[in-house]
């Protein structure tokens, strides 16, 4: 379900490929990114572009991607609209995902960071 | 709708087309993340059968507009009221545990009852509002 886009210094774009990331498919998302991290990805940019509504269950996975990470490597998000920013307000997770405006400054950003 | 996961999505991007005129644009985003919320708890943890119907009404009244859901026959009564969960308090790194407090935050009102027949979840969301709840 996903699509991805590698860039220079290991870093990958992740983008959900769905439009809206909810309980229906969140566990999909979930297990093909964790299967990149262990094949090896640990730069990793979520690029919500093309997403429209993200719920509990994708916010969730997103999570749970995150701790899979954990300090082996980065995780950002990015393109988020204003429904999406505003359920990762309410949530509390705009204080634990790096979010940033699309996913060239994402890539640049973690590029710089290394 | 089916008691699906499948099924929720389409109904909750159809209630929404429904009352976006109805709603500020800011409560119309509240009301999304509500439905799903409650529609995804209903399927999930009910425990009625997949064959199992859910009735939805919405109802545009002047001042604002009520969703009620009717849970299968055979659900296991479950008041969201009595689960009430600090979404500040939460573990900002628990993978779960988000849906019932997001319904309470979201929702401006929200009602339970049982009676002999199916039980119902009241929604209210009013429309005079900008919508933007911290």
């Amino acid at each position: 379900m996903i699509h991805t886009t590698q860039h220079p210094k290991d870093i990958t774009v992740v983008r959900p490929g769905v439009e809206r990331l909810t309980a229906v498919n969140a566990k999909a998302f979930k297990d093909a990114v964790v299967a990149l991290i262990e094949d090896g990805a640990s730069q990793l940019i979520i690029d919500f572009g093309t997403v429209t509504f993200v719920d509990s269950s994708g916010l969730g996975a997103l999570v749970g991607v995150l701790k899979r990470v954990g300090h082996r490597g980065d995780l950002v998000v990015c393109g988020l609209n204003a429904d999406v920013a505003q359920m990762f307000q309410i949530c509390r997770m705009d204080k634990v995902f790096t979010v940033y405006t699309s996913a060239d400054a994402a890539v640049q950003k973690l590029a710089e960071n290394q | 709708m089916p008691n699906t996961l499948d099924a929720v999505d389409p109904m909750v991007v159809a209630l929404c087309a429904h009352v976006a005129e109805a709603l500020p644009p800011a409560v119309l985003v509240r009301f999304q993340i509500c439905l799903s919320e409650a529609l995804t708890n209903v399927v999930k943890h009910a425990g009625a059968p997949a064959s199992a119907v859910i009735d939805v009404d919405a109802t545009i009244n002047p001042d604002a507009v009520l969703i009620e859901l009717f849970e299968a026959e055979g659900a296991n009564p479950f008041d969201p009221r009595d689960h009430a969960v600090d979404l500040a308090a939460l573990d900002p790194l628990a993978e779960s545990g988000r849906g019932i407090g997001l319904i309470l935050h979201c929702a401006d009102a929200v009602e339970y009852s049982a009676p002999d027949g199916p039980a119902r979840l009241s929604l209210t969301f009013k429309r005079d509002q900008t919508g933007d709840l911290e």
